[in-house]
């Protein structure tokens, strides 16, 4: 008998397999209608150690991270902006400008028809595939380096400024900020830094590692995290907060209104009323510019500053440490400070 | 009822795979950025003729080089999670089996993870050689009397998956989170990666996996009816399952190491497929290849299409999609 | 019932594979014997003891004994699923546990209990599996194959089901059908796994009879595992008498029937008569404790 299905599997399979080597063959990138001569290149290093070849002069930027977008705004560019993540809300005119999806999930077809000389992207809001699907495409992408220190972050805008061809404004930009925080050392010389828990969400309780970038940034402002793990987003349990007993708890939120109301609410459960800051109200809103690194993590910085170390900045004013009144008043001065975002 | 024959079996494929066909066309319009069907049709032609393109270069890379290859994969991992699926329900003889029933996705997710550090080409491999490692040990396990015994198969199976399951998620909260996050993409089910591979190679390693379960066709639809009936109706057992557990496996691990665990795939096209043409795995096998790259082609357009610019994870879309499409099917066929 | 006229293609001359003549043994049990074991080296759970008999074309066996007694293990050594520990068994001269498994099937067919239906199925589907062992590879159903379904069915009185899902039929169409696609495999040996158990007395005379006609017409070699005394005696010309893995006795249901043979297996006061036709009968002796 013969075996006649033996014709027909294969029929059917390689009709599959033609049109789709077919296919293919038709995916081939591409001849380059452009001639090389009309544009200079350059060569430049991201921050990941990648060597991309990018046009002499960046027309059009899509940028995949509200940092980065901040940056370019902060540099002077945005007039080269081409493209914005979803999640990128400051300034107010990012909101404008063409979207190309969020920055863990962009349209790479977005991406394609803005046709863009530069992509911006950073280790700690995009996906490495991300980057290497825009390698393959033929789109150069700069991916920063994950700034672990306050340094790091101004290291950074200088080479995103560089790789943009504005090292200038770059140089000025960072100059300016490096002066803040000389002031800002200077204020706080001297002072004990207060140890500080920075809450990134309370339940579960979520804290930040030594390695990021805020922890160093709560140093500059003369706060010390009292936690000191290797993990970057690290879950604590109450008891450890409570041994640790911080004497400041820091929020950082665009709404001071809701962290008020998350406090109160936590102050009422009785786990957390034996922590120290909880029973004297010592706690401070700053602006969520904090978790992102860019140039306004300095107006953060320097707000935290003059929550935790008031007497620094304020006008000369008796103080009598330890007055449980005169720490409700600090409570309520701190609250007053209202966070610098735009939402 | 008619015997099954060769020319209504070649009817039946020729039709699954013009719908392909059609479907491929309508995938490559879906899209973040609109192109219009006239655009698309001249794209298509003049790149098959070979002729000059006046339309801009970007739509030429978004249709060629971005939806292009993605409808491609999703053509792959649609055919082998589907006809894994179909394989395995007839190896433990469970119409509940799905391709990462016996770890196979767990092994993979294990390898990706442990590859987080190295460049990314060396993921999917990674993922594969976790896959196959997974299939090794689950095959060890579930031996019985030195073959493949169905029940100690399950069993060994779910337990790995289990144990993987549990010392990833260990992994993950427990490495830096920079890493992490695009495990959780790759959990979920991601084709949006372009993948390194060549597909060429990957299609390849496909058909040869589908064409060796398809060798057991017939051998399968008497499986079903229970071994000892099969061995006595001529059936050698033994080899018929370790060829299947091998094929099916591989078909997962090559889905799994391109696009993640995407979900209810391998399940649920099976028994869709049995509701329109029978159990008959002559037909079943690749009509339900040929249905799951339906599905996944589909999925996967409308999971980057739907939300634009965002893009959703296609196995958010196979869930909610597939569910109520056999809650129908199986109210007509029941009423 | 009479058979429908040209069902003789399920009688293996016109196909040549009869190596024996009508007159010379079919089914050749020699000393055969089997152990059962959890793991190898331990103690065996079970052992069935050497056993030895031999069956005509033409001809049903019956093999009765109690539960537990070795009654399935000595037909799945007659169906070549167990190679035996020592002795032979062969069908037509070869033995069985050798042949592998495609021309096994051509050869043996066995009938079990309740079959596994996870996916809907046609009866004439269902049947057709029987063909499977006369294929190569993948293939197609031929007009030939179709011929012989509709012959098995016919058979067994069950062509009016050719079109119904399996799902759908009674259990007793569906012994029918089961019964059916073992003819479609066109043995030479067919083994049945006590088919009368879920039957009355109607079925089982019934189903007995059906055998009966098959072995003579198909010219098969029937055995039969049961636990009908009085049907086996009836129906039967060799009986296997099994206890606790040894047969006591092989022979002709007259020669087997002894009472305390019978009250030793199976326990019971039991009475032995012996009919006109030289056919013992087996009732139960004496009364109930209350009655006497």
């Amino acid at each position: 008998m013969p075996s006649v299905l033996g014709l027909f599997f294969p029929l059917v399979q390689f009709s599959l397999l033609i049109g789709c080597a077919a296919l293919t063959a038709l995916a081939q990138p591409p001849p380059t209608s452009a001639t090389p001569a009309e544009r200079a290149f350059r060569e430049l290093t991201d921050g990941a150690g990648r060597s991309i070849k990018v046009p002499a002069r960046i027309e059009r930027i899509v940028s995949l991270a509200p940092s980065m977008t901040e940056t370019v705004f902060a540099l002077g560019l945005q007039a080269r902006l081409a493209g914005v993540t979803d999640h990128c809300d400051f300034p107010p005119e990012a909101l404008a400008l063409p979207k190309v999806g969020g920055g863990l999930t962009p349209s790479l077809e977005r991406i394609v028809e803005l046709k863009p000389d530069l992509v911006l992207a950073t280790t700690l809001l995009n996906r490495r595939e991300t980057v290497d699907s825009l390698d393959r495409l033929g789109v150069p992408a700069f991916s920063a380096r994950d700034p672990q220190t306050v340094d790091d972050v101004l290291l950074e805008i200088t080479s995103v400024a560089s790789a943009l061809g504005a090292s200038d404004q770059g140089a000025a930009l960072v100059a300016e900020l490096r002066a803040r925080l000389a002031a800002l050392d200077q204020a706080l010389a001297g002072r004990a830094p207060r140890r500080v828990l920075f809450i990134v969400w309370h339940d579960p309780l979520i804290t930040i590692g030594r390695n990021t970038f805020i922890a160093d940034a709560l140093r500059r402002a003369g706060g010390l995290s009292v936690i000191d793990v290797e993990q970057d987003w690290p879950r604590i349990s109450l008891e450890e907060v409570v041994r640790l007993d911080p004497e400041v708890l820091v929020f950082a939120s665009s709404h001071s209104e809701g962290v008020r109301q998350t406090f109160e609410s936590l102050a009422a459960r009785p786990a957390w009323q034996g922590l120290t800051a909880v029973k004297n109200r010592q706690y401070a809103i700053i602006s969520d510019a904090v978790n992102r690194p860019a140039p306004r993590l300095l107006a953060a910085i320097e707000e935290l500053a003059r929550q935790l170390h008031p007497a620094a900045f304020a006008s000369p004013v008796k103080e009598t440490p330890g007055a449980r009144s005169e720490k409700q008043e600090n409570g309520r001065a701190m609250q007053k400070e209202k966070p610098s975002c735009s939402r | 009822m008619q015997p099954l024959t060769a020319k209504r079996l070649g009817l039946i494929c020729g039709g699954m795979v013009a719908v392909l066909i059609v479907i491929i066309l309508f995938a490559l319009k879906l899209g973040a950025v609109p192109i219009s069907v006239a655009d698309l049709a001249m794209l298509l032609f003049r790149r098959i003729a070979g002729a000059e393109e006046p339309l801009p270069t970007e739509y030429q890379m978004i249709v060629f080089n971005i939806r292009l290859p993605r409808i491609l994969l999703s053509v792959l991992v649609g055919a082998s999670l589907s006809v894994a699926g179909a394989g395995f329900q007839a190896l433990l003889r469970n119409p509940l089996a799905d391709p990462y029933v016996l770890g196979v996705s767990s092994g993979a997710a294990l390898g990706a993870i442990l590859a987080l550090g190295a460049p990314s080409l060396l993921t999917p491999l990674a993922a594969f050689g976790g896959a196959l490692a997974a299939i090794a040990c689950v095959y060890l396990l579930g031996r019985r009397g030195g073959q493949l015994d169905s029940y100690t198969l399950l069993l060994a199976g779910i337990i790995t998956a289990s144990f993987l399951s549990a010392l990833i998620l260990f992994l993950m909260t427990t490495l830096p989170s920079r890493d992490t996050r695009g495990m959780a993409f790759w959990l979920m089910g991601d084709l949006s990666s372009s993948s390194p591979i060549p597909a060429g190679l990957l299609f390849l390693v496909m058909l040869v996996a589908i064409g060796a379960i398809y060798t057991t066709a017939a051998d399968l639809n008497l499986l079903l009816s229970g071994e000892q009936e099969a061995l006595h109706l001529g059936v050698d057992v033994p080899r018929v399952k370790l060829v299947v557990y091998l094929s099916a496996s591989l078909l997962t691990a090559l889905a799994v190491s391109v696009s993640g665990a995407i979900g209810f795939v391998g399940i649920l096209v099976p028994h869709i497929i049995r509701l329109l043409f029978g159990s008959d795995y002559r037909v079943l096998i690749p009509t339900t290849a040929v249905g799951g790259a339906i599905v996944i082609v589909l999925a996967d357009a409308l999971a980057r299409t739907v939300n634009a610019p965002n893009e959703l994870p296609v196995g958010a879309i196979t869930a909610m999609a597939g569910a109520p499409v056999f809650l129908y099917l199986l109210r007509r066929r029941l009423s | 019932m009479n058979p429908p006229p040209g069902t003789d293609m399920f009688v293996h001359d016109s196909t040549g594979i009869d190596r024996v003549g009508p007159g010379e043994v079919r089914l050749l049990l020699e000393l055969a014997s089997y152990a059962y074991h959890a793991r190898d080296r331990a103690a065996p759970l079970f052992t069935l003891e050497a056993t030895s008999l031999s069956a005509h074309q033409r001809q049903l066996v019956a093999i009765l004994g109690a539960n537990a007694s070795g009654k399935s293990t000595l037909l799945r050594l007659m169906a070549g699923a167990l190679a035996p520990l020592s002795g032979r068994v062969q069908l037509d001269g070869f033995e069985v546990s050798k042949l592998d498994p495609r021309t096994r099937a051509q050869r043996i067919a066995l009938v079990q209990q309740e079959s596994l239906l996870l996916f809907p199925v046609r009866v004439w589907e269902y049947v057709m599996q029987g063909r499977h062992p006369y294929g190569r590879g993948l293939r197609f159903e031929t007009e030939e194959d179709a011929k012989v379904v509709e012959s098995a069915l016919a058979q067994v009185g069950a062509l009016h089901l050719k079109p119904r899902w399996m799902h759908e039929i009674s259990g007793g169409e569906k012994q029918r059908v089961v019964l059916a696609r073992a003819l479609a495999q066109q043995p030479l040996l067919l083994l049945l796994d006590e088919p009368t158990l879920h039957l009355d007395i109607g079925a089982q005379v019934d189903l007995l009879r059906q055998l009966r006609w098959l072995a003579e017409a198909n010219r098969y070699t029937v055995v039969v595992v049961t636990h009908e005394l009085n049907l086996a005696a009836e129906f039967a010309d060799h009986v296997v008498l099994m206890h606790r893995g040894k047969s006591l006795r092989v022979g002709s249901p007259a020669e087997v029937y002894d009472r305390d043979l019978l009250e030793q297996v199976f326990g019971a006061a039991l009475e032995v008569e012996t009919g006109a036709d030289g056919t013992p009968r087996v009732r139960v002796r004496g009364r109930l404790p209350s009655q006497a």
